[in-house]
C-alpha cells in the first residue's frame, strides 16, 4: 500500500476524528498530521493482520488520547458567538453544534461515536478501543440517545 | 428540527483540504533530524567529559585513591546523566500507537510511572554520586590547610549542595511531580471509562 494514496483517501477521516476529539481545526490539523507521520514511519511494518483502516484509525485514536499529555491543548467547546447567535438553524450550524457537543463527552466516548459516524462497523471499533462488540454497541445507541437530547436542548433555547 | 436527526452527514460535511504529503515528510524529517541532533548533543558531551577527566587527571596528578574515586563519582554521575537523559530516557518512555485504546491507556499509566520513577532515581543517585565524589575529592587537596579551612570548605560545599537539593531540586521534583501525577490521573480517569 502506498503512503500516498492511504493519505488521500483517509486524510478527511483522520482530521474528522480528531476534530471529534478537540472540536478546534488548528488543533486536529495538527493531530492528524502526527497520525500520518506515525502511519508513514510505521507502514513498512504493517503486516495486514488487522484491516488497514482499523490499523490507521488506532494511531489516530491513540493520538487524540496522547493529548491528555498536554494539558494546554484542551478541547475548546464554546461556539463562535455569530453561530450561537443564530435562530435560525442551518445545516452549518448543525455541523458545529454535533461538533462541540462530541467533545463535551467523555473521551472515550468522543472516539467511539467519532468512528461510528465515519462508518466504521462494530465489530472494528471494537478492535479499535479494546471494548467488547456489545459493549460498543450500548455505548453507540446511549451516545446518540445524549446528541439528540443536546440537539433538542438547543433548539428550545433558540 | 426533526426528531430524527441525521448526525452522519453532519459529521461529513466537515471536511478540510489536506496539506501537501511534502509537509508530512517534511515534518518527519524535522522530528527525525532533532532526535539525531539530541543523540550527537549526548555524544559531544560524553567526549567532552572524557577529555577533561584525562587532562584533570593528567594535570593534578592525584596521589590518593580517595582523590582518583572521588573523581570518578563525579564524572559518572555526569555521564549518568547525560546517557539517561539523552538515550535510555526516549528509549524507555516510548509508546506503541498501533495497539487499542485500552492497551494504549494501560502503556501510557505505565510509561508515565517509570517517568517518574527515572526521574526520581536518576536525580537521588546523581546528587550522591556528585555529593560523595566532591567529599572523597577533598581529602588529598585540603589536608594540606589548616583544620579551621578544611572544615570551612567542607561545610560550604555541604551547604551549596543542601541548598540545590533541599531547594532548588526538591521544588522542580515537586513541580514534576504534581504535573506527571495529574496526567496519570486524568489517563485513570479515562480508562475508567472504558471499564464502565
Amino acid at each position: 500500500m502506498v503512503f500516498e494514496d492511504i493519505y488521500r483517501d483517509y486524510w478527511n477521516k483522520v482530521f474528522r476524528i480528531c476534530m471529534g476529539y478537540v472540536n478546534d481545526t488548528d488543533v486536529a490539523k495538527d493531530i492528524a498530521q502526527e497520525t500520518f507521520i506515525n502511519i508513514w514511519k510505521q507502514l513498512p511494518n504493517f503486516r495486514n493482520e488487522s484491516a488497514i483502516g482499523t490499523w490507521i484509525f488506532r494511531i489516530a485514536s491513540n493520538n487524540c488520547l496522547r493529548q491528555i499529555e498536554r494539558q494546554n491543548r484542551m478541547p475548546k467547546t464554546e461556539l463562535p458567538e455569530q453561530i450561537e447567535d443564530k435562530h435560525e438553524p442551518d445545516k452549518e450550524w448543525q455541523t458545529k453544534l454535533l461538533y462541540k457537543c462530541i467533545a463535551e463527552l467523555p473521551e472515550t466516548d468522543r472516539i467511539i461515536i467519532s468512528l461510528e459516524l465515519e462508518d466504521v462497523k462494530q465489530a472494528e471499533i471494537a478492535k479499535i478501543t479494546g471494548l467488547s462488540e456489545s459493549n460498543v454497541r450500548v455505548r453507540i445507541y446511549r451516545i446518540k440517545e445524549k446528541l439528540t437530547l443536546k440537539f433538542k436542548q438547543h433548539e428550545q433555547h433558540n | 428540527m426533526s426528531n430524527t436527526i441525521d448526525f452522519k452527514a453532519l459529521w461529513n460535511r466537515e471536511e478540510t483540504s489536506a496539506p501537501d504529503v511534502r509537509q508530512i515528510f517534511a515534518r518527519a524529517n524535522k522530528l527525525n533530524r532533532n532526535s539525531r541532533r539530541k543523540i550527537m548533543v549526548c555524544n559531544i558531551l560524553l567526549i567532552l567529559t572524557i577529555i577533561f577527566y584525562a587532562f584533570m587527571w593528567w594535570y593534578f596528578h592525584p596521589q590518593l585513591i580517595t582523590t582518583k574515586i572521588g573523581w570518578t563519582l563525579m564524572i559518572g554521575a555526569m555521564v549518568m546523566y547525560v546517557i539517561s537523559n539523552y538515550q535510555l530516557y526516549p528509549l524507555l518512555i516510548k509508546a506503541d500507537m498501533e495497539t487499542d485504546s485500552h492497551a494504549f491507556l494501560l502503556q501510557m499509566i505505565r510509561i508515565k510511572h517509570k517517568q517518574e520513577f527515572i526521574d526520581n532515581m536518576i536525580i537521588k543517585l546523581y546528587f550522591l554520586m556528585l555529593g560523595g565524589g566532591l567529599g572523597l575529592y577533598y581529602i588529598e587537596y585540603l589536608k594540606r590547610g589548616t583544620l579551621l579551612l578544611q572544615l570551612s570548605i567542607y561545610c560550604v560545599t555541604l551547604a551549596l549542595l543542601a541548598l540545590n537539593w533541599f531547594y532548588m531540586q526538591e521544588r522542580k521534583t515537586r513541580k514534576q511531580h504534581k504535573a506527571i501525577n495529574d496526567v496519570i490521573n486524568k489517563l485513570e480517569e479515562v480508562n475508567r471509562q472504558l471499564l464502565d
